[in-house]
């Protein structure tokens, strides 16, 4: 019941997003030219037609750090709403279970996997 | 059946002003935008279209309506339109569990000036807060053209460093309050007599920095980065669908967190705030209004700083972007957390 009010803000959000989407289609002109959908490149011919092909690594490493931290994050929230009634037994958990996920950058940290990762690093 | 119907009613009337709200400010929060960055450069800004340009607004938008319905050919027409849904619907589906006031009773009805007060808010906002990177990466992979590409993974790169950031930081806040309803956190902090931005400067510090990485704000700009990207991610969008990633990422996104920030922070809709003692409230003769001029009072300050920093400081590198989230923020937070679970007794009495 408590989240009736969201389900319909959902759904007039989403049919808001169509009609935006659907405005320049109504609205705009139709003067169709060789050029005028070609991807943006310096105004020179591609080189390449498909620009989906790999990318930079250290956003794959970014990702994989989000994912074990993010993790530790969801285990984090259940107790600082509870922390109140647990007491030092709760800190006393808590204060080594952060321990080891510092212990866990730092790692990271020395392994130089928190340094942005340049391609010409060694050179 | 009779309170179902009774519920749905009061529902919409609130989606209709939060639609107000988000929209139609949001609009002309471009327009403010415009001003001060004018005044901060010392020049007038827009003033051809109506009085000192009030009217900018609409005619931006019907510009932006008008313009050719473009689309790059070898892109994917499916992702390329999903990427506008995904960035819009989120954003502001955040503004469900902003609570802008205390809970009145109008025509024997209990209101709360909150769309939905459920008991997981906060995870919510950062469940909803993380559908953001989706939208940014599928509009880069969808344009299919190798600027745009750069640019939404250079962001999708700093939101979700940031993201780990943010999660930690708003910890400090929750093990005072004892609850992740963003209704609750305020009543705490009513209760206890103490903004928690007086026992958690650490953690609001953390949490505008995030605040500026996630909306792509100055100084962490770097997937915009005109000179070198052309605008990033939108580089292949036109007309109204660019209009409106600036409109998401500038506005509302930053009005939203700002909110949160004021809920997490600033103790929401109650007055200024002496540590332990007690409130003061210069507006009294607003009387039952003067909750929402606070509300509404404490984000205008929150977002006008933020403009402020992003018209005065040059932009970091996205190398010292990441490096600042993993090596200052993460440790900042997570110590952040250690002392706020010592502290927290002493809050709580």
């Amino acid at each position: 019941m408590d989240y009736i009010g969201f389900l319909i803000f959902f759904g007039v959000m989403v049919g808001i997003a169509l009609v935006m989407i659907s405005l320049n289609w109504l609205f705009g002109p139709r003067t169709p030219q060789e050029y005028e959908d070609y991807p943006y490149e310096c105004g020179v011919p591609l080189y390449d037609k498909s620009a989906q092909t790999t990318f930079h690594q250290g956003y794959y490493l970014l990702g994989l750090l989000l994912l074990l931290f993010d993790i530790e994050a969801a285990f984090l929230f259940p107790w600082t709403v509870v922390y109140r009634w647990l007491g030092v037994f709760g800190f006393i958990e808590m204060f080594l279970f952060i321990l080891i996920l510092t212990y866990g950058l730092l790692y990271a940290w020395r392994k130089g996997a928190l340094n942005w990762q340049f391609e010409m690093e060694e050179v | 059946m009779e309170s179902v119907v009774a519920g749905v009613v009061i529902a919409v009337i609130k989606i209709l002003v939060i639609l107000g709200i988000v929209l139609g400010v949001g609009a002309y929060l471009t327009w403010v935008e415009r001003k001060v960055a004018a005044h901060i450069q010392r020049r007038p800004g827009p003033m051809v279209v109506g009085w000192h340009g009030l009217l900018q607004p609409i005619a931006d938008g019907l510009k932006l309506i008008t313009k050719e319905d473009l689309f790059p050919r070898y892109g994917n027409k499916f992702l390329y339109n999903l990427a506008i849904v995904l960035a819009l619907v989120p954003a502001t589906l955040v503004f469900a569990v902003v609570p802008f006031g205390p809970e009145f009773e109008l025509f024997g009805y209990r209101i709360k000036p909150i769309l939905t007060d459920v008991n997981v808010a906060l995870l919510l906002v950062f469940g909803l807060g993380s559908l953001a990177v989706y939208a940014i990466a599928i509009a880069g992979w969808a344009s299919n053209s190798k600027y745009p590409l750069i640019g939404s993974m250079r962001k999708a790169g700093i939101i979700i460093s940031y993201e780990v950031a943010i999660t930690f930081a708003v910890m400090g806040p929750l093990i005072l309050a004892g609850t992740l309803s963003t209704y609750e956190i305020v009543q705490r902090q009513i209760e206890q007599n103490l903004w928690y931005i007086w026992v958690q400067p650490i953690a609001f510090v953390v949490f505008l920095f995030s605040l500026l990485a996630e909306t792509g704000r100055v100084p962490f700009d770097i997937q915009e980065a005109e000179a070198e990207l052309v605008t990033g991610f939108t580089v292949e969008y036109g007309g109204m669908k660019f209009g409106l990633f600036p409109l998401v990422e500038w506005y509302v996104e930053v009005l939203s967190l700002s909110a949160i920030a004021v809920v997490l922070f600033f103790g929401g809709w109650s007055p200024i705030n002496i540590p332990f003692m007690g409130f003061v409230d210069p507006l009294f003769f607003l009387g039952p209004f003067s909750p929402y001029v606070w509300f509404l009072l404490k984000v205008t300050v929150l977002f006008l700083f933020i403009l402020w920093l992003h018209w005065t400081l040059p932009r970091y590198r996205i190398d010292q972007i990441t490096e600042i989230a993993w090596k200052v923020m993460l440790p900042l937070a997570l110590i952040n957390i250690v002392l706020t679970a010592i502290i927290a007794p002493v809050v709580w009495r």
